[in-house]
């Protein structure tokens, strides 16, 4: 019951995620943080099963900062990180015990000066969107998304759509999920916000 | 729930007409009841007048167009010349049935005009590759059940270009409206012997 | 000769040299010219046709010249039997790249893929190494218009102009004289057939002994690469004049 939100702004993306680490009916920690950075214009938020989740981010995370190692330090652009993580889920879903996790990529492309982000979830499906969220938060989060989203928002704006989404999270999701951590990924890289 | 083929929705239907063939697909792509985005393509080019139609599973869909360009793209080179409609068909078949014991779940369909005869070419697979070959039309996806009564009532042999664009379209828009998991806006190729024409379909967003 | 050190590919030579790897790029100096130029808006290819019986049947695909992927070409020197492989190699390295990350594979990324091959060749024991060096023509959104070659050894680098096969080091001095930066396409080209004309032993050039590539951007901004038909060759040749002007010197 993680939750993860994504947005796409006119000139960075902001990612959300819960900082409840829960087990069964416990809470186990309020300070989780449910990110990676992948490269300087990429951050990827996850959400799954417990033991897939973080090792899978971290073999990502690897996996990009040994291409630009390779690569005289090119980064790869938020397409094709999205693409290689896709991948990565694709060839898993096939194998003896797939990866679990589910994820979202806050990115933005230097190139072209736009941000993206990414929806990718454990069977390889992936679809570029203005905004996403998985599991259940969806359900609660995409109809307020569908009605206050404007593709020209600005940065505060955008944090005011994430404070709405927290606000409905908090009374209709049944468990205590601690509140959340915000990242945007923008021109200078990714920064934490305060909501 | 756990039918892999259902998982996304999604359908796509080709006709055959009057020295053209017409191949569309709607653009819903959804997390079972939940719709993500309204703009997934099914349908894809290989050359300039064939097409592969790929429905089902979204992961299979995208991991398929992928497999196919690459693939599609060592033909080129080695050839030297585009592919024919007829060797894209025994192309899909053969890579979908060297998965045979751990398929992907994906019901394509393949439509085009031979490059040299421009004689209309459509056909459709089930998952595992066997080819169907058909004279009229070939439906597929989770909408296909209506399609078939759509087509079925709707089609003709023998239709111009535009006439044909009429009837695909009338047929996939009155079966996806009657499917949960499909919709959400169309996409149609009419094919011709010296052009190709997309027409992007608005259609009601629920 | 030594015939002690020189059986095997993975054995140094007591003055630490690996004599088969150097056989190999004597074999490739026997071969027909390749040559390329960077032009501010291009690169070109030119390559000398060694086989030009009349009775060879003509497929049509150009001997020496090869499509990479959307992006990129390649001029070979050395054994075709060879080059076939790595250029089919180099293919299949493009298109998974594309397939992995939807974008097309860095020039030098893929080059850099094709001589880890190669230098396997000369470290693992028992196999001989590949006879060819290639020129490769590409573009990419992070560098635009490059120019590389390869050799046996797996050794790479990029090049404004350069050649290699017979005469490469004549080549390389004519083009190092005539070579200005700010060359257009159309001024490489000519340049190219300039030096080619003097390198290769032949009293009339024609499309009978010549290839031709080009590698440039469309008007929507796609990279356009072409191998020439033995007319375009031909027009450009008599267009140029350049054997006149030649001869004149």
């Amino acid at each position: 019951m993680d939750i993860i939100l994504g947005v796409r702004l006119q000139d960075c993306t902001l990612v959300a995620t819960s900082k409840a680490a829960t087990r069964g009916i416990s809470v186990l920690k309020a300070n989780d943080d449910k990110t990676r950075i992948l490269n300087t214009h990429n951050l990827l938020a996850y959400t799954g099963e417990a033991g897939d989740t973080v090792q899978f981010a971290e073999y990502i995370q690897a996996n990009i900062q040994l291409y630009l190692m390779r690569e005289n330090d090119t980064e790869l652009s938020p397409k094709a990180t999205a693409l290689f993580v896709r991948n990565q889920l694709a060839t898993s879903l096939r194998s003896r015990k797939p990866y679990q996790v589910n994820v979202l990529i806050g990115g933005y492309d230097t190139k072209t000066d736009v941000p993206a982000l990414s929806w990718i979830d454990y069977l390889g499906t992936h679809v570029e969107l203005p905004y996403a969220a998985h599991g259940y938060a969806a359900f609660y989060c995409s109809s307020l998304f569908d009605r206050h989203y404007r593709k020209d928002m600005d940065l505060e704006a955008g944090l005011d759509l994430l404070r709405m989404c927290v606000k409905e999270l908090e009374m209709r999701m049944p468990i205590d999920f601690k509140g959340v951590y915000v990242k945007v990924v923008g021109k200078d890289g990714v920064r934490a916000i305060e909501l | 729930m756990s039918d892999p083929s259902s998982i996304n929705g999604g359908c796509a239907v080709a006709m055959v007409g009057k020295d053209c063939i017409a191949i569309a697909c709607d653009l819903r792509l959804g997390n079972q009841s939940l719709s993500l985005a309204n703009n997934f393509e099914k349908v894809f080019p290989f050359g300039d007048k064939t097409f592969l139609g790929l429905t089902g599973l979204a992961s299979d869909v995208l991991t398929l167009k992928e497999d196919f360009r690459l693939k599609h793209n060592l033909y080129k080179l080695r050839e030297e010349r585009e592919i024919e409609p007829e060797t894209l068909a025994n192309l899909v078949s053969s890579s979908l049935y060297e998965r045979r014991f751990g398929p992907y779940f994906v019901g394509p369909i393949v439509a085009g005009l031979h490059s040299k005869t421009n004689k209309p070419f459509i056909c459709g697979f089930d998952l595992i590759g066997c080819i169907d070959f058909a004279k009229d039309f070939i439906v597929s996806g989770t909408a296909s059940d209506q399609l078939y009564g759509m087509c079925e009532s709707l089609y003709e042999p023998d239709l111009e270009p535009e006439d044909l664009f009429e009837t695909i379209s009338q047929a996939l828009l009155n079966a996806v409206d009657r499917d949960a998991l499909s919709g959400w806006g169309a996409v149609v190729y009419i094919v011709t012997k010296d052009k190709v024409v997309k027409r992007v379909l608005r259609t009601r967003q629920d | 000769m030594s015939r002690r050190y020189d059986s095997r590919t993975t054995i140094f030579s007591p003055e630490g040299r690996l004599y088969q790897v150097e056989y190999a790029q004597e074999a490739i100096a026997n071969a027909g010219t390749a040559i390329g130029i960077l032009a501010a808006d291009g690169v070109v290819l030119a390559c000398e046709k060694k086989v030009t019986s009349k009775l060879l049947d003509k497929d049509g695909s150009a001997e020496k010249l090869y499509h990479i992927n959307d992006q990129m070409m390649c001029a070979v020197a050395g054994m075709t039997a060879d080059a076939l492989i790595l250029v089919n190699n180099a293919r299949v390295t493009a298109q998974t790249h594309l397939k992995t990350y939807n974008e097309e594979i860095p020039c030098e990324l893929l080059i850099k893929r094709l001589c880890d091959v190669k230098q396997g060749y000369t470290q693992h024991g028992g196999l001989r190494p590949f006879g060819v060096s290639f020129l490769y023509a590409g573009y990419d959104d992070r560098y635009q218009f490059q120019l590389y070659t390869s050799n046996p050894s797996g050794n790479y680098s990029g090049w404004k102009a350069t050649a290699i096969g017979a005469n490469n080091s004549a080549a390389q001095t004519l083009l190092k004289k005539d070579y200005a930066s700010d060359m257009s396409l159309r001024g490489a080209c000519e340049l190219a057939i300039k030096v080619l004309s003097k390198t290769v032993d032949s009293s009339n050039l024609n499309s009978d002994k010549l290839e031709f590539a080009t590698l440039s951007l469309g008007a929507d901004g796609r990279v356009v690469r072409k191998i020439w038909s033995e007319l375009d060759v031909d027009l450009l040749i008599k267009e140029l004049g350049v054997l006149e002007k030649a001869d004149e010197e």
